[in-house]
Parts: C-alpha cells; structure tokens; sequence
C-alpha cells in the first residue's frame, strides 16, 4: 500500500495555556473520503487548518502529501484544494474572473470553462459575485478549490446553510469527486451526509479522537443494541413468551399487536423471532430492523449533540 | 509575477466597477479643481499652478489613505482575504498589487487635471512633465504603503477610520494642500515639516513653478522612497489574512516606524529651513504670477517716453504688453483690472548709493538697534516707498549678500538688493573712523567686512578677485582726503587704479567716492564708471565735466546726504516729518533721532558737523553742469547717514534736483532707466517695456508736473506681485 496522503502522530495545537488539540493520531489514504466530526470547539477546525498549512501546529508529526505543512506551506497549498466556510470574494467580481485570478495563484490548472460547465455555472459565469445564490457560491467555491486539480480536497461544512435540494447537488458533486478517486477531507454537522459519502470518519471531543472507523464499524462498536419491531395482525394471545437466542429485552404494547425485542445480534433472533411467531399460527403484518445510527453513536460517545 | 499581474488587473477592474472609488479618483478632486481655481482666481494667472498642487496633494492622501487603507481592511473583515490563505499566494502580491493600482487609477485623474488648467485656465504645460509624473506617482505609492500599514495594524473598519482621520486631517490642514504653509506662524511652520504631504507640495510646487526636476528634489523623493520601502516591508510582515487574528494596540506604534524618514526629514528641514524657503519662495512666484492690468493711466515708460493715456498688462511677473490710447478689456486679457485714471506708472524707482547698515539717525536706547532686524526692515521700507532697487555702496559684505539671497529669491517681500560690499580705501582713509571707537576685537571683524585696504597693485586685484568671486555686483573705491580738522588719508592712486582695472576685468562696475574737484578729476581720470557724489565744496572744472562725458561716466549727486547732514547739525528734524518717513520708520528711530538733533549731549556732534563744509548749493550746480553737458545722470540718496531714512529717499533726491533746476522728467529717467543702466540691470529694470520685470510704481497725479506726486502711492508692483504695502512689515 502507497503512502497515506495525511499523516498525523501526536498532532497539538495550543493557544497559550488552552490546549485545543491534545495529540491525535490518523492517517488518510489515497482516495479515501475521511469525515471529521464533533462538536463546536472540538478541534476540528484547528486540526483542518492545520493540516491545510493555515496554522502552525505546536507539537506531533504532520504530513500531506508528503509535505510538511509548517514548512512547505507554500508547496502544499499549490497542491491541495480547499473549500472553506465564511469566506467571500469581492462582490463585484465576475465568476469566470473569480476562476482566473484563482488559476493564477496555481503552477497547474485546469479548464474553467469545464470547470464552469461541470458545476453548473456556465451560464452565470458574468454574473457578478454578490448576485450569486447561496447554493452558486458554493458550487463557485468548489470550482475554485478545483482549479488547479488538486489530488486532496479539504471541504469544511460544505453544505452547511444550505437548503435541502442544494445540498443533495452538492452531496452528489461530492460523490463524482470520490468517484474521480480524489482524496478528500470533510467536516460535516450531518450525520447523514457522513453515512453516505464517507469511508471513514473519526469523532473528535475535547482535541482528541474518541473513535475511528467506517461508519458501520463505528455502528457495531456502539454498545446501543438494535431493536427488531415486528406488527402482528391480531393481538397476540396471552401466552408466555419465550426467550429468544441473543434477545435482551421483550416489550409487548397495550393492544398486544406489537412487539419489540432488543438484541445484540439482532440476525440471529429475528429468524428465531420469526419461527415462533409461524409456529403460533399468528400473521406477520410488518417487520423492521433498527440499527443504532452514527448519531446514537455520537451522542453516546460524546453525551452531546452534533448540532447544538 | 503571474499571480501579481492576475491580483493587478482584478484590482483594476474591480475599482473601475466600484462607484466610491470613480468618486474619489476623479469626481471628488475635479470638484475641488474647480472650487478651490474659483477660490483663488485661477484665471487671472500663476494660482492655477497652486490649486493644481492642492487637488493633486489631495488626491494623493485620499487614494493613499481611505483607497488603500479603508480598502484593506474592508476585504479582511468581509473574509476575502481568508480565501485567498488557502492559495499559496504571499502578502507581497497583493500589497504591490493595491499599490500599483493606485496609482494607475489616479495617474489620469493628475492628467486630466492638468488637462484642464491648461485648457481653461490658460495654465502651461509643466516643463519637467515627466519629473512631475514621477514625483506623484512616488508620492502616490508612499501615502498607498503609509494606508497599508494603518490596516495592518488596525482590527476593524472603526479603528482604522479612527486612526485615518486625524492622520488625513493633519496631512489636509498641515501640509499647505488647503492653507499655504506660508500663512501660519513659524512655531506651525516648523511643524508642517513632519509633515510627509508638506514635501508633496513643495515638490509639486517647485516642479510646476520653477520647473525643478525630480533630481532637485532628491531629499523628499528619499524620504518618500523609504517610507514605501519601510511602510512595505511592515505591511508585509504584520499581514493579517483573517478578522479574528487581532494585533495588540501597541502595534499602531508601527505607523510611527513608517513615518521614522519623515521625522529625520522634518527635524533636520526645522533646522535648516531649506523647505520652508523652498515654501515661501514658491508661495512668492505664485504671488508674482497673478495678471494685472493696470488701465487709463499715464505711463511715463523711463527712457524719455511717455504716454499720457494707456495701459500696462502684467503677466508672469513681467510686462506683457505696454498699450499707448487704446486697450483691450481686462477680462478678455484674463488680468484684474487696477484703474489708473488720473495716476502715473512709472518704472520703480531705484536709489543706487545707500549703506543699508547705517540706521539712518539715532536710538536713546540703542539695545532696541537690532542690526540684523534693520537690515530687513530698511529692505522692507523702500519696497513700501515705491523704490524698487537699491544698491548698497559700503556695507559688511556677508550680511548683505545673505540679505541679497533672502529678499531676491522672494523668500521675504522687500526691494531688490544691489552690493558693492567693503568701501577700497586706505589706512587711515575715510571708511576707517566708523569703526574707530569700537572695543579692538569688534572693530577687526567689523573692518573685515567692511573695509578693503589694499598695500600693492597685486592685493587689489586679489581683494577685487575675491569680492567678484563672492558674487558682488559692483566695487567701491574712496578718493577723499577730507578738510582741516577731518583730514583723511586718501587712497594711492596706483592702487585704487588696480582696483578699477580689476573691477572692469571682472565685467563689474567701479564706483568711487569722491571729495573734492582733484578727487573727482582723478576718479574720472582713473575711468570710474560713476562718481559718488561729485563735490559739495569744489565746482567740478569743465575739463574734469568734458572729460566725464567723453568717457560715459555716470553723475551720482547725492543731495540728499547733503541735506541731512547740514539739518542735523542745525537740529532741525522737517525730514523726519515726512508722511512716508513717518510710515516706514519705526518710533524708537524716529523719537531717538528727534531727541539727537536737540539734545545737550549730541551738541558737540551736531557743532564738528556744522563746520564740516557741505554746500547743497554747491551740490545742485555740479549736477547742472554735469546735465547740461549731456551726462549720465543717476539717482543716489547715501541713505543710512543722518536724517536720510530708509525709504522714500529717491523722492527726496529728485525733490532737491528739482530744486537745483533739473526738469522732472529728467530727475525721474536718472532714477529709473538711468541707475537700471549703472546697475548693468536695464535688460530687466529701469523701463516700462514689454519683457521688463514688472517692478511699478502707480502714484496718484502727475510727477512729471510736480514731483511731489511720487510721494502720493497708490499702488507698487515687485515682480509681478502687487505689493500689500501695510503688511510688509509684519512679515512672518
């Protein structure tokens, strides 16, 4: 296996006495959407900008692309693409301007014109910054963190305050960037939008990882069990329920007609679940398996919420 | 490079798109263009060149200061500059990117300027256009950097304004770009010296005006030079791409670095005063440039010409044009009119022997006798009197050519100064007693620059060489032996020979003194090229009178020390009384001298001088004689000795010629074109001609009738500037 694109080892990062990143340790690999979550003042954003060359970091091993971004700012940032929350161009500034200036600050650039073309942007490529919709500013955004065809891509809430239908296209231009086996760093306050477009994330409290791994894994590590609900037909007669294999709790509701068994391996007791309820003669109306979801994971590792 | 000219051209596109910045490029200064050339008379000559200076000078503080400043800080508020961290471009882009685009933007907006002055305001075309251009563009980069480094030290837009304002403010009201630096006390004065804009005006200025090159003004283009390279190198290293990344208050003190070159500038021009001339002298030449037209006077031209009903047009300091009957309108000719019915123009009048040392009379308290304040002030009372050139025949030579730099460049208003510098004379000849009661050491210095008194041919000419060398403009000998009781040692002739010889090596006019017929037979034997006062106790023989005009030797008769002299020794002060001796002379002078003439203790002065023999009678028919046999005559007041004040003194000559029988309008050509041409100045002086320096006199009346009239001022003109008579004593 090649070399990780990022590569971090003890990484820290303190403002004075306040220590905001405690030495975190993990690695990207080419082509690999890594996802970094956790909540406002996690470290976060300060490992991102660290890692971008923004910030100088006060302790650990850093790498991207080979680079030290301390040291070879400049290299690194001609390397990399990035697409940052809260930052503006000049309003009166013309889209295709906008990609030219940018073109210039790169040694290697791609078309804007495809560029344009590719992000939808084609036809307001006059248009002046200011008159652009919140969901053309971003897209703008990420045309500019394309421009001169970086292999890693650092997106910072790249959907964050947009409304829903935006941010599916963005989510989707996400995936065609995967797609096109760029590496890339996002932070994200959606859990969902993690789920789908990361292969791994990690959680970050308080300036350390608290876990890491694909979402699944993150899912199967969460000591949160799944819970199968199954819909009866008729109400359940008043027999003794046995217990399932794996099966931990039984709750029955007040009309009888619904039962809900958690597990810690829900597989196995639902097919056991299911031949009881064929041996009684009882119609199975509906069955759902509930798995606990990045976001139970989340808040049972950090006891608070993605979006505060 | 590639990002830089990328950054360069959406700067560019950017700013022409932005209505605020249009404004304040182009709109804002063409505004004040045409308010401030209402305010100053723009069209009626030389002040267009001013108020070019001030729109220019304002430009260049706004573009620097809120177009830069402002500019920055906005972009880094509104996180622009946040999306540029992410790129690998460096501060240095972008900083050389807003400086040039400065001055690109306002590079036209100084053409279009000029443009119009010279389209409507008649205004030339700067000579050093190129200097010029240069000059702002350095300036426009400094006051650029100067604007970056306020946003670099701020952390918000309201700072910044706060710390712009003043800094504007100061630079606006302090620098002259508003208020001529000239108008403000001195202590002010030397505070406009650490000014940096001060140096943009008075370089503008001396570009415009006196066409300087850029080289002229290297000292400003260091300072501004450097406070770019400082200003730059700062902006660069405390460039803050983000809003959140604060710098402590204290940075500001960073402005201060910037500004270091100016504080060195500024504190070595509050010593040396360099700038502050250079400020006075332009704040003159734009005083001399004003257009006047002097209209329906009679205009006596000086070389026996009159015209009894004319006008004189004065542009650019000199006379433009001379008009006999008819004229055109003053407002077609761009000039103000001065109506000169009823009045007289003549050229002004020139006195060409005083000793502009001598105070003229008398101090009771002779602590108030400040040599060097009376120096100027006599300067300041002949220019007051209409007499508009003086030529000092015997004074301590590096004073007066200190005081010759000072009033002829126009850094302080008062006539033009001619000098001889030291009297040539012998041991123990006259020249040597008035240093003769003075403390030893006092009396070697004072004799130094006073006296030359040369042992051989050889130390005459090196004495000569050396005045020359000096910059004299004529030499001055002595041929006096005195009378029993006042003898004097008189000079050998061989000597002062060699001096009149050397003299006329170095292209330099030789006047001598002289005291009686064999003095002045042998002054004009030895080729003089005028005789000092002739005789007042000897007929001047018609041989010595033949001999004069043949050899073109000028008459310098000098009745008026006569006058004085025989007044105060018969104590009577009539002179003193004198309306224009009254205004010009200051009350300790005028009461000392009062008291001098009547009081016990000068009575044995006033006795030895009443027998010195001084006969105006005697006077007045040598100048006859000489005006009958066609000589040159000239106007020479020896002002400076009793009772012959500074100020009207060639009034008071030609009042006494009269007298003695000479027709005004010839007593009125010796003071005028006469003594300009003794001065070997009638190329400038002397006459009312197109070309001509316009140094005028306009007194109500006709002198040519009664020559009292030429007491009766009305207005004097130095160079172009209509002289504010009342207020050239209070001279900052």
């Amino acid at each position: 296996m090649s070399e990780p694109v990022i590569f971090a080892r003890g990484l820290r990062k303190s403002y004075g006495t306040l220590e905001a990143v405690k030495g975190i340790d993990f690695e990207v690999s080419a082509g690999e959407v890594f996802g970094l979550l956790g909540p406002n003042g996690a470290g976060k954003t300060t490992t991102v900008e660290i890692l971008e060359g923004l910030r100088p970091r006060s302790g650990g091993e850093v790498k991207v692309l080979g680079f030290d971004p301390d040291r070879q700012k400049q290299a690194l940032k001609n390397r990399i693409g990035v697409c940052l929350q809260a930052t503006n161009l000049p309003d009166k500034i013309k889209v295709h301007e906008a990609l030219d200036l940018f073109g210039a600050f790169y040694s290697k650039n791609v078309d804007g014109d495809a560029l344009l073309r590719r992000l939808q942007l084609w036809e307001k490529r006059e248009a002046g910054y200011a008159t652009l919709s919140g969901g053309q500013k971003q897209r703008l955004a990420l045309a500019l963190a394309l421009i001169n065809d970086p292999q890693m891509l650092f997106l910072d809430e790249p959907t964050t305050g947009l409304d829903p239908q935006v941010r599916l296209e963005i989510r989707d231009l996400i995936e065609e960037l995967r797609a096109e086996k760029r590496t890339i760093l996002m932070t994200t306050h959606y859990i969902e939008e993690a789920e789908r477009l990361c292969d791994r994330v990690a959680i970050i409290d308080d300036g350390v990882i608290i876990a890491i791994g694909s979402p699944r894994e993150l899912q199967q590590k969460s000591a949160t069990q799944s819970s199968i609900d199954i819909s009866l037909g008729q109400p359940l007669p008043p027999v003794e329920l046995p217990t399932w294999p794996d099966a931990i709790r039984t709750i029955v509701s007040d009309d009888r007609q619904k039962i809900s068994v958690s597990s810690g391996r829900p597989a196995k007791t639902l097919v056991e679940l299911i031949k009881w309820i064929d041996a009684q003669g009882l119609e199975l109306a509906d069955v759902h398996l509930n798995r606990p979801t990045l976001e139970d994971v989340f808040i049972e590792l950090t006891g608070k919420r993605l979006r505060d | 490079m590639k990002a830089f000219l990328a950054l360069l051209k959406i700067d560019l596109k950017l700013a022409a798109r932005n209505r605020t910045v249009l404004f304040f490029n182009y709109f804002f200064p063409l505004m004040f263009f045409f308010i401030f050339a209402q305010m100053f008379d723009a069209n009626q000559g030389s002040a267009i060149l001013q108020v070019v200076a001030m729109v220019v000078v304002l430009g260049i503080l706004g573009n620097g200061l809120f177009g830069a400043g402002m500019r920055a800080v906005q972009e880094r508020e509104e996180n622009v500059l946040r999306r540029y961290k992410v790129t690998p471009i460096t501060p240095v882009p972008l900083l050389a990117a807003s400086m040039i685009t400065g001055v690109v933007l306002f590079v036209p907006s100084v053409v279009l300027i000029i443009f119009l002055a010279h389209q409507f305001y008649g205004m030339a075309l700067p000579p050093q256009l190129f200097s010029l251009i240069i000059f702002v563009c350095l300036g426009a980069i400094a006051f650029r950097s100067l604007g970056l480094i306020i946003a670099a030290v701020v952390n918000s837009s309201q700072e910044s304004n706060i710390l712009i304002q003043p800094i504007y403010m100061a630079m606006l009201f302090l620098s002259g770009a508003t208020i001529p630096i000239t108008y403000m006390p001195h202590w002010l004065q030397n505070i406009t010296q650490f000014i940096p804009a001060t140096y943009l005006m008075t370089g503008i200025g001396g570009i415009m005006q006196r066409g300087e090159t850029i080289m002229a003004n290297w000292l400003s283009v260091v300072a501004l030079l450097l406070t770019t390279a400082v200003g730059t190198f700062i902006a660069t290293k405390l460039f803050r791409w983000e809003k959140e990344e604060k710098l402590r208050a204290s940075a500001k003190l960073w402005v201060l670095v910037v500004l270091l070159p100016f504080v060195f500038l500024g504190a070595y021009q509050a010593w040396s005063q360099h700038d502050l001339v250079k400020a006075r002298i332009l704040a003159r030449d734009l005083r001399r440039g004003q257009n006047w037209l002097i209209q329906n006077a009679r205009i006596f031209v000086g070389n026996g010409k009159v015209i009894e009903s004319g006008a004189v047009l004065v542009r650019g300091g000199k006379i433009a044009e001379v008009y006999d009957g008819n004229f055109p309108d003053a407002k077609t000719l761009n000039a103000e009119p001065i109506d000169g019915a009823g009045k007289t123009v003549l050229p002004g009048l020139i006195d060409v022997h005083v000793h502009i040392g001598g105070p003229g009379g008398f101090y009771d308290d002779w602590t108030k006798f400040d040599p060097a304040k009376a120096n100027e002030r006599a300067l300041e009372a002949y220019l007051y009197s209409g007499v508009t050139a003086v030529r000092s025949v015997g004074d301590k030579v590096d004073d007066m050519i200190e005081l010759r730099r000072r009033f002829n460049s126009g850094e302080r208003l008062g006539t033009e100064l001619f000098l001889c510098g030291p009297l040539f004379t012998a041991e123990g000849g006259h020249g040597t007693e008035y240093a003769k009661n003075m403390p030893e050491m006092a009396r070697a210095g004072f004799n130094a620059q006073f006296l030359r008194i040369p042992k051989s041919q050889e130390e005459a000419r090196r004495q000569v060489d050396e005045l020359a060398a000096k910059g004299v403009n004529a030499i001055k000998g002595v041929l006096e032996c005195g009378v029993p009781g006042y003898s004097f040692n008189r000079m050998d002739l061989k000597l002062l020979g060699a001096v009149v010889e050397e003299a006329h090596a170095k292209k330099l006019p030789a006047s001598i003194h002289t005291g009686d017929a064999r003095d002045v037979a042998d002054a004009v034997s030895l080729g003089a090229d005028s005789i000092e006062h002739g005789s007042f106790r000897d007929d001047i023989p018609d041989a010595t009178i033949a001999e004069m005009k043949a050899k073109g030797i000028a008459f310098d008769p000098t009745l008026s020390v006569v006058e004085g002299l025989s007044d105060f020794a018969k104590g009577k002060t009539d002179l003193l009384k004198r309306s224009l001796v009254q205004q010009v002379t200051t009350k300790d002078l005028l009461t000392g001298t009062e008291h001098a003439a009547s009081s016990a203790e000068m009575k044995a002065m006033r006795d030895g001088l009443s027998h010195y023999p001084l006969s105006l009678e005697i006077g007045g028919r040598n100048l006859l004689k000489a005006w009958h046999a066609g000589i040159m005559l000239v106007t020479g007041s020896d002002a400076g000795n009793f009772l012959v004040l500074h100020g009207p003194t060639v009034q008071r000559e030609i009042e006494l010629w009269v007298a003695a029988g000479i027709p005004p309008e010839v007593a009125l050509q010796a003071a005028t074109w006469n003594a300009a041409r003794l001065l070997r100045a009638d190329q400038r002086i002397g006459t009312i001609e197109k070309g001509k320096e316009a140094s005028l006199l306009v007194v109500d009346g006709n002198p040519l009738q009664d020559v009292r009239a030429l007491s009766s001022i009305s207005n004097v003109f130095l160079k172009g500037e209509r002289v504010r008579r009342n207020e050239i004593f209070e001279q900052k």
